[in-house]
């Protein structure tokens, strides 16, 4: 009586093989499609993980929050040296606050003078973190804003002082941020007071790399760093960070943002979107590389069209990839 | 439903509880700080040892769904992980017989060699498609750990959810040998 039953039916064994090669075969094709048309499987994603992740929070937020709790409940037990370190910071920020009032009421009068009006353009939405990349290979956060709220892929994100990265992959009310420290992110910076522009490269560390320096004695560390809305990528005159110098002499940027609690972040309304919409877009976008007016762009002469198209750094040709 | 039935599908959803909690468990908000070592998978390990023990309590489109789900969810390329994954279960579906009359070290190093199969298959599947890779010290340091962190996974199945492997000779009621 005793049979095998894990090997079933003798007409079974044969049929069941069939179907789990059909089944990897399917799964390497869709790995292919993935390679071959990204934009389009990318989207799939955003839709699964919008279905999928949103669904799941009831039971992630609690334990969350309660993570969050035992975390603050260490803190307690340092309460003493916190307010002391607080009580110093505080005399030291009453100082710079005075010298922020008197600069705020300059700016203010310059300003009426000049007859300038603020940017109207930049007003955010406020999200909420909602999960992690879920993987040690990648660096992303999902908001829980996404379509239905007006998100467009590419918009730049920020907390309360820095930015933190930028919109890739928008699911009805979902919506992904790549950070600035996955190894995909490449963001154009200017470093001031010197004005050096650069590359920002995340390489999944902390702190990420500044790269394509022109010159690199004309940057120290502690300079500030703001996007530089090279490429159109960005607005310019978002905060950053600072520079800072890394053990092996690169420079490297110390975030502005909170990375270690990234928990309400901000995603700007930017009137310049770049969307990756289809294959050939990638490469080369449909209407053309669009000309820019000369008189507009400050730095060197734009490259020859081909070479900008293929070339251009800040436009992140992989929007994942483990 | 006969009652081998009932304990077959408490199996197969006890499974699929603890797929859900290990693919939700990395999607906590805690840090989002990079971090310079990488945890070890342990929904694929949970997964192998499923499969060197009980392969009939997990069907291939269980396996086939949750990874393709982890794939979605955790940013890989949709389809390369799971694709391997379904191809290291089969192989330990096939040996699981085998591996249940010798030791247990026996069936470390047979899942051993299996996670080894899936993770560097998968680095090697990425650098096939030219996609970008993680360092490959992570990748191995994520090996090295999943591995390690097999027998303690195969242990509190044990324990927890009563996952051992059938005796010699043992007979669900049907008389069908498990």
């Amino acid at each position: 009586m005793a049979r095998e039953r894990t090997h079933g039916e003798e007409f079974a064994r044969p049929l069941r093989r069939l179907l789990v090669t059909l089944l990897v075969l399917a799964f390497v094709a869709l790995t292919l499609a993935w390679r071959i048309d990204n934009p389009r499987v990318e989207r799939l994603r955003a839709r699964v993980v919008d279905e999928v992740v949103p669904r799941l929070d009831w039971a992630m937020a609690p334990v969350t929050a309660a993570v969050g709790i035992a975390q603050d409940f260490r803190s307690y037990q340092r309460l003493r040296d916190q307010n002391r370190d607080l009580r110093r910071e505080l005399r030291q920020v009453s100082a710079w606050r005075e010298a922020a009032l008197r600069l705020e009421q300059e700016n203010a009068k310059l300003r009426d003078l000049n007859n300038v009006s603020l940017d109207p353009q930049l007003t955010f939405i406020t999200g909420t973190v909602m999960a992690d990349s879920g993987s040690p290979f990648r660096q992303s956060v999902l908001l829980n804003v996404g379509q239905r709220d007006g998100i467009t892929d590419g918009w730049p994100t920020m907390d309360d002082l820095g930015l933190v990265g930028r919109v890739s992959g928008v699911g009805r009310r979902t919506a992904r941020v790549i950070l600035l420290t996955d190894t995909s992110s490449r963001i154009p910076v200017t470093i001031q007071p010197s004005g050096q522009r650069a590359i920002l490269a995340g390489d999944n560390t902390l702190y990420p790399l500044l790269d394509f320096l022109e010159d690199r004695d004309a940057v120290r560390p502690g300079d500030r760093v703001v996007t530089s809305g090279d490429g159109g990528l960005f607005p310019a005159d978002l905060l950053v960070g600072r520079v800072a110098e890394g053990t092996d002499g690169r420079l490297r940027l110390r975030l502005a943002a909170d990375y270690e609690r990234l928990e309400f972040v901000r995603v700007l309304r930017s009137p310049l979107v770049e969307s990756i919409e289809d294959v050939g877009g990638l490469i080369v976008p449909a209407g053309g590389v669009p000309r820019r007016d000369p008189a507009l762009v400050q730095g060197p002469p734009p490259p020859p069209l081909a070479a900008t198209a293929s070339a251009d750094p800040a436009t992140p040709t992989e929007v994942a990839g483990d | 439903m006969t009652d081998p039935d009932r304990s077959l599908w408490i199996a197969r959803l006890g499974y699929a509880g603890l797929a859900l909690v290990l693919l939700a468990a990395p999607l906590l908000p805690l840090s989002t700080v990079p971090r310079p070592f990488a945890t070890p998978d342990i929904l694929l390990a949970v997964t192998l040892a499923w499969a060197a023990r009980r392969p009939d309590t997990l069907p291939v489109a269980m396996v086939a769904a949750t990874f393709l789900l982890a794939d979605f969810l955790f940013q890989r390329p949709p389809g390369l992980f799971a694709a391997l994954v379904i191809v290291a279960t089969e192989g330990l579906r096939r040996r699981s017989a085998r591996l249940r009359r010798g030791p247990f070290l026996a069936e470390w190093v047979a899942v051993g060699v299996a996670m080894a199969v899936v993770l560097l298959g998968h680095r090697l599947g990425l650098a096939a498609l030219m996609t970008p890779r993680a360092p490959l010290g992570l990748t191995l340091i994520q090996v090295i750990m999943t591995i390690a962190a097999y027998p303690i996974v195969a242990l509190l199945a044990h324990v927890a959810l009563g996952l051992r492997r059938p005796a010699q000779g043992e007979v669900d009621t049907l008389g069908h040998r498990l």
